[in-house]
């Protein structure tokens, strides 16, 4: 039994246990509901009468009862009314659409334009009040809820292959309705119902609580509260007695519905906040101290480090250097973990994904060196946006669209230096026109949705190099854009690097020609391990791994007569293979490869493979 | 910006017109007499004279279209009928009571989004832990407890045990202050209670998905603090869809703050609509439900209106 089946158990049991009571009040060896006994009216509780006597003397546990049974039947009996009618006018206009849509869904809808209680007061007014005229008030008022909910769920279940191929056969419309798609509503159904017995006796109540729903002297808790208004200052307690009753099994029912949904739709359960606005959390890490970095240190040096969720390796013994004023391009098809590797230098991996090994060491601009991967929260946002920074692939997605370009540039400045006012406005303006935005003066004030694809990643690289960093990580910055702005973004970074010498940059990517225009050396990754590693020129020209070589051959203007694509797909972190996790897919795997992983090997100086054939690898 | 308001405001009144036609049919197209209808009562069949005179004074005798233009008219010069009770004009009576309801849920509103944001924002922050479950809990119970009893034991309370503030009633602005607003802080606070759970479970929810936002990495990755964060980015973004709901729950509020009225004795416009259903006032319920649905109509134009400046994408959208 799952968590959440096992957190229905109260809520259940405990409307079950309301429900058999009301059920089984003619039963139970209750007072006489409506015995009155002057001489003892507003006595406390007492054997005969464990909650006391009301107004009239009568016994107030049994009106209680015998309250909710009226309620309870009110509101149940409307809920189920309401469900009838607007599970068939849902299925029907989900359905048909068309017309029929029209006069069953819209038209129910227009009900849900009124405000609730005005509405049952206005069927009130018509009727007069009494137990029927309230079912009806209540079942019009609550039919749109089932109707749009099984319409939607309707909608979506019609397009279903199996919906499609009896209607194809010729089953009549009816059976297909009944036998098909109703039995797949039923969950959002039952949702709805417990949500609307619940909002059912609030409206009862209160109109009883009106003088305007049940009429006395029939019990209802509505009813009591109202008489024991008049007695408050004599039997408080007549007040609380009906208050607790309509509270709790209104409670109930709510509770019931809320812990329905997330037992039938387990995805409607949120991912619980974020873990970087705890920082005393468990997640914190200890504060590195740092030490003096060597003088000919590079500006990051990244060895064998690991990422992982829970116990599953995502990205395993990665390493990686660059130095200051180098480009090295991570390439790898999607889930190779390059972007996580990209994401962990910056701390801001998912919180549910963790470094789980090895160093990060970054040499800052006063020559320290520090730990990335165990900075904690405070110590990695000071370097974040100043000295490490990251451009990210949707920009559209990245940029915040309700703040001005020109706030969010001006943001970063200001997140790490004290400039103000005119200072500011000038800097922006000037960063703006640096990542070649027309008339910046102008598009500091638009907003993201303003401008245009290029021109937002465009500002997205003004946010990342607005505090001149040393190591600016690009998460696949062209990827989303169209071939010939992807062109004009790459001439960007080509422009920035020519124009910030020292500036080190890891150029995350898939695609290989992006890679021979910008960078100065590659690493290659496959299923979250490094493959190879070498300059660029050298590892186009001879490919020292398998993967490389297909990831070259499968490139258009590689060249080549004819496209390779690599046959299968990225093992899934639960099932890696226990030797070379290429060897599934590669056309020079022997059993050795499949028997152990292959050790990093050094073909030439500066570069890596791991493979065992990386000599006979073409 | 300007004409997306134009386009919303042609809209809304497009939707009052239909919503005063539809009041008017109901009125008119009801099986059988509207006239014999309000002067009986339960089984007891009206008396032919009394209906007759009813018809000729309600105009029912003229033809459907005379009447349809009759009424419209009247709803534009601010006609709205008599009152059959007291045969003084409904409108007077609306724009007598109406502000003293508006004034309840705009107080109730200030108090619950006041309170509701920060918790809610809280919650999400906590998402999960103790904190989280003790907000949702509060926000559960709430919104399980009636108003008419949140109300009578807030006045057992306050006004009958400790006697704090008085149990209801209504002194006019103009004649005393601070007794206006004392009488006005416990019905404002009964109402804000229940609003305030829909605030708080709302911004918990927003606040959530907003933090699972690109931006929201972004503004990290600025290396600016929490709190700036949280403020410019979080919150305000998750903002958009709370003031959405606040908004829907103002309108469904006009015609339900009813039980917080007779409660409280508070002398507003749903109180006088029970009042009117009552006596089955048929020009004043008319009336009043015509005001009310007009001003959700209205309320529902504000928010879009607002919404479009909180995100400037909303006005790009047609």
């Amino acid at each position: 039994m799952s968590r959440s089946t096992r957190k229905l158990i109260l809520p259940g049991t405990i409307a079950a246990l309301i429900v058999a009571t009301v059920l089984l009040a003619p039963l139970l060896p209750l007072q006489d509901v409506r015995g009155m006994d002057i001489p003892n009216r507003f006595a406390g509780p007492s054997a005969g009468h464990w909650l006391g006597q009301d107004d009239f003397g009568r016994d107030v546990l049994s009106r209680l009862i015998w309250g909710g049974r009226a309620s309870l039947f009110i509101a149940v009996g409307s809920a189920i009314f309401a469900a009838i009618i607007g599970t068939a006018l849902g299925l029907l206009g989900g359905y048909f659409r068309g017309a029929v849509e029209l006069v069953t869904v819209r038209a129910a809808e227009i009900i849900l334009c009124l405000p609730p209680l005005l509405l049952a007061l206005l069927v009130v007014t018509i009727l007069g009040a009494g137990t029927w005229p309230l079912v009806l008030a209540l079942t019009i008022l609550y039919t749109p809820n089932y109707t749009r909910v099984v319409y939607a769920a309707t909608q979506q279940v019609r397009g279903l292959d199996f919906v499609t191929a009896q209607r194809s056969m010729g089953t009549h419309p009816m059976k297909i309705l009944v036998r098909t798609i109703l039995p797949n509503v039923l969950p959002p159904l039952l949702v709805q119902m417990s949500l609307v017995v619940a909002s059912a006796m609030v409206i009862e109540s209160g109109l009883s609580f009106l003088g305007l729903g049940v009429v006395p002297p029939t019990p209802s808790w509505g009813l009591m509260i109202r008489s024991a208004r008049g007695a408050m200052e004599v039997a408080p307690l007549l007040l609380v007695w009906p208050s607790l009753a309509l509270a709790g099994t209104i409670l109930t029912f709510n509770l019931l519905c809320d812990r329905l949904q997330s037992a039938l739709d387990p995805r409607a359960v949120t991912a619980g906040g974020a873990l970087w606005l705890r920082p005393r959390s468990a997640a914190a890490k200890k504060p590195a101290t740092p030490v003096e970095a060597d003088a000919d240190a590079p500006l990051l040096e990244i060895r064998d480090m690991s990422i992982a969720v829970r116990d599953m390796e995502l990205v395993r013994r990665v390493s990686l250097t660059v130095r200051p004023g180098e480009t090295v391009a991570l390439v790898g098809e999607s889930g190779s973990g390059k972007t996580l590797t990209g994401l962990a230098m910056t701390g801001l991996l998912p919180d549910t994904l963790r470094v789980t090994g090895g160093t990060a060491h970054y040499t800052t601009r006063e020559g320290k060196a520090v730990d990335l991967a165990k900075l904690d929260e405070e110590g990695i946002r000071a370097l974040r946006g100043d000295e490490v920074s990251m451009v990210f692939q949707d920009a559209a997605a990245a940029l915040n669209p309700v703040l001005r370009i020109g706030e969010q540039v001006a943001e970063a400045i200001r997140a790490h230096h004290d400039l103000e006012g005119d200072a500011l406005q000038t800097r922006v303006v000037e960063l703006l026109r640096h990542v070649g935005i027309p008339d910046p003066e102008q598009r500091v004030r638009a907003y993201p949705h303003e401008l245009s694809g290029g021109q937002r990643q465009r500002a997205m690289i003004a946010v990342a190099v607005a505090n001149n960093p040393r190591l600016l990580i690009a998460d696949e910055p062209t990827t989303a854009l169209d071939p010939t702005i992807q062109a004009q973004i790459l001439q960007l970074f080509a422009q920035l690097k020519r124009d910030t010498p020292g500036m080190g940059m890891i150029f995350v990517t898939h695609d290989l020609a992006v890679v021979a225009e910008i960078a100065d050396r590659v690493t290659v990754m496959y299923a979250g391990e490094v493959v190879e590693e070498g300059p660029v020129a050298e590892v186009f020209e001879r490919p020292r791994h398998p993967y490389t070589a297909a990831l070259i051959a499968s490139v258009p203007e590689g060249g080549a007569e004819r496209l390779t694509a690599i046959p299968g797909s990225v093992p899934s972190p639960r099932q890696m293979p226990s030797g070379c996790r290429f060897a599934p897919r590669c056309a020079f795997a022997t059993e050795r490869c499949t028997a152990n992983p292959p050790k990093a090997e050094h073909p030439a100086p500066g570069r890596v493979t791991r493979c065992f054939h990386w000599e006979t690898v073409t | 910006m300007l004409r997306y308001i134009a386009t919303r405001s042609l809209v809304a009144l497009f939707l009052v017109w239909i919503v005063v036609s539809v009041v008017f049919l109901l009125l008119h197209l009801i099986p059988g007499d509207p006239a014999e209808l309000l002067l009986s009562q339960g089984n007891v069949a009206a008396d032919p004279q009394a209906v007759a005179a009813l018809r000729e004074q309600m105009g029912l005798n003229a033809p459907l279209w005379q009447q349809y233009i009759d009424h419209m008219t009247g709803v534009l010069t601010g006609d709205l009928g008599a009152s059959f009770r007291d045969g003084a004009p409904v409108i007077e009576q609306i724009a007598l009571r109406l502000p003293r309801t508006l004034e309840v849920i705009l107080a109730a509103s200030l108090i619950a989004t006041g309170i509701g944001v920060p918790l809610g924002t809280y919650a999400a922050i906590r998402a999960d832990g103790k904190a989280d479950a003790v907000i949702s809990f509060f926000a559960s119970a709430s919104l399980s407890t009636p108003v008419f009893v949140v109300g009578s034991v807030v006045i057992l309370i306050f006004a009958q045990k400790l006697q704090w503030l008085p149990a209801g009633g209504f002194t006019p602005f103009s004649e005393d202050p601070l007794e206006h607003l004392q009488l006005l802080l416990l019905p404002a606070c009964t109402v804000a209670l229940s609003l305030l759970a829909v605030i708080t479970r709302m911004s918990r929810a927003s606040v959530l998905e907003v933090l699972q936002r690109d931006y929201v990495r972004t503004a990290r990755a600025k290396g600016l603090p929490r709190n700036p964060i949280l403020r410019r980015h979080v919150v305000r973004n998750a903002l958009i869809p709370v003031l959405t709901v606040l908004g829907l729950e103002m309108g469904t509020l006009i015609g339900g703050t009813v039980l917080v009225e007779f409660v409280f004795n508070w002398p507003g416009l749903s109180g006088y609509l029970v009042a009117a259903v009552d006596a089955r006032d048929y020009p004043e319920v008319v009336g009043i439900v015509m005001t009310i649905s007009v001003l959700f109509v209205f309320l529902n134009l504000v928010v879009d209106v607002v919404n479009a400046l909180l995100d400037p994408r909303i006005s790009l959208v047609r």
